[in-house]
């Protein structure tokens, strides 16, 4: 930088460099102490209750918009409405019988089994708040946060399967990354064999990748890959996705898979918060409340949902020695991917 | 200028499809800039550091990132501006170019030195976007301004 300077101007310049590089030092200090230490959570939290007016007042006129359009929808259009949703309502209650006979076959088995896949037995339903966030990462802002008892980490699902995970807590919103997102990975298993592996974010809202199977893995297009539990991150046992293609290219070792996320990545409005206990032991066979499965979004808007059965009641067979077992089982096979320590690669 | 800053903020935020939401410019970024032209005692750099710190925590990114970038910038539009007032529509457009892509580089080089680095190629769009509005933004905030 050539300065600028006469003489009525140089105090100035020097003022200026002065203040520049304060301030530099300044957000470059900042910056350490946020990626270092943990200290800035409150004031982060602080700054973010300054934005959330922001935040509130962009998303006003697209919620009035919204509240216009349904108060200006016909009768007729009601009607249809709520026909379509009568029909949907007897397909859900017809097939949730079944579902019934099934998660308590379920239980029973892995009761037997002696397994440790963690239920989760509470949620709260947070809407999407109409904010774009940075354009090149797969986040959005959710209506809920510290106030409702969400923390980072905690596993989101749509009506579809699953969402992400929470990624960052304020005191009324909080952060969800998209399982979609470049930066996340998510422990999964083929339904069909029970493969286990990890699914890793591209990027893309309608793409997911397997990075981690061998060319000789067992895994065909169409296959249902399902959260495997391992981690502990995720409720075990949710749609992920499904395999769209396998490329196999017989000079690599690693098979090139393409998912499709069963969640509606860039869609959904709903999301669910999910309370995981780990180890916790399946509700004995009572099943008769079961909102651990997916509820389809929309349902109770008022949002703390508590099932009846309580996991008091636990079996004999599921306690807490049980982490440590998923946990040696998962270390089990050498050669762990990098990314994510605490997942397995194959059977 | 705190509610031109302001403005500029909840633009930064209002949803767009995703396709045009790359091609947003950076808006309370293109005002820190008029500001440091236009008048450096208004505001000056303790606007600047305190937009950046606004951007951070809307991004959700490491405290400072956006904070650091925008000061460097701004210092520099501010050390620029005797010239920048007489140059042609033209050449200020080419100057708020490079500022923009310098404030973007920064970003890109914080980004990267706290592992998460985003390598999309469409992130060094915006100082483009930027800098063809430049001329609009500039004219209409005068305009407001000397109201």
């Amino acid at each position: 930088m050539v300065a600028f300077r006469n003489s009525d101007n140089s105090g100035r310049t020097t003022g200026l460099l002065l203040r520049c590089v304060l301030y530099s030092l300044l957000a470059l200090g900042l910056m350490i102490v946020d990626k270092r230490y943990d200290h800035l959570g409150k004031i982060r939290r602080l700054l973010s209750i300054v934005a959330y007016p922001v935040q509130v007042a962009v998303e006003s006129p697209f919620e009035g918009w919204n509240w216009f359009r349904e108060s200006i929808t016909t009768r007729d259009a009601l009607r249809a409405d709520k026909a379509r949703l009568e029909a949907e309502l007897r397909v859900a209650q017809f097939r949730l019988q079944r579902y019934e006979a099934l998660e308590a076959e379920t239980q029973r088995l892995r009761a037997l089994r002696d397994s440790t896949a963690g239920v989760s037995n509470r949620f709260i339903i947070g809407d999407i708040m109409d904010v774009d966030l940075d354009a090149f990462r797969a986040r959005v802002l959710v209506d809920k946060g510290a106030r409702d008892g969400v923390f980072v980490g905690q596993a989101v699902l749509d009506s579809g399967g699953v969402f992400g995970q929470v990624a960052r807590v304020e005191q009324l919103t909080s952060e969800v990354i998209l399982i979609s997102d470049a930066a996340h990975a998510i422990p999964v298993q083929i339904n069909r064999n029970g493969l286990r592996t990890i699914a890793v974010g591209t990027g893309d809202s309608s793409r997911l990748k397997l990075p981690y199977l061998p060319t000789s893995a067992d895994v065909i297009a169409g296959d249902l890959l399902v959260t495997s539990g391992l981690g502990g991150g995720f409720p075990a046992g949710y749609p992920v996705g499904t395999i769209a293609e396998v490329k196999r290219d017989p000079s690599q070792s690693l098979a090139d898979v393409d998912v499709r996320p069963a969640a509606q990545l860039d869609r959904s409005r709903e999301l669910m918060f999910v309370w995981l206990k780990p180890g916790a032991a399946l509700p004995a066979a009572s099943t008769s409340a079961a909102p651990a499965a997916p509820v389809p979004s929309g349902v109770a808007r008022p949002a703390v949902i508590s099932p009846a059965s309580a996991p008091a009641s636990a079996p004999a067979g599921a306690p807490a020695g049980a982490p440590d077992a998923a946990a040696k089982r998962a270390k089990a096979p050498s050669g762990p991917p990098p990314r994510a320590p605490e997942g397995a690669n194959d059977e | 200028m705190a509610l031109s800053a302001l403005v500029a903020l909840a633009l930064t935020v209002v949803p767009v499809p995703l396709a045009l939401d790359v091609l947003r410019p950076d808006f309370l970024v293109l005002v820190v800039f008029y500001w440091s032209i236009e008048s450096p005692r208004a505001g000056g750099l303790g606007l600047a550091f305190l937009a950046g710190l606004a951007l951070d925590v809307i991004n959700g990114v490491v405290l400072g990132q956006h904070a650091l970038a925008l000061t460097l910038m701004a210092a520099w539009a501010t050390h620029l501006r005797l010239r920048l007032r007489v140059f042609s529509v033209l050449s200020q457009s080419l100057t708020i170019f490079a500022l923009l892509t310098g404030y973007q580089f920064i970003l890109f080089w914080v980004d990267g030195a706290t592992g998460n680095p985003v390598t999309s190629f469409s992130r060094w769009l915006a100082p483009v976007i930027g800098a063809l509005l430049w001329p609009l933004l500039a004219g209409t905030m005068a305009r407001l301004h000397e109201r």
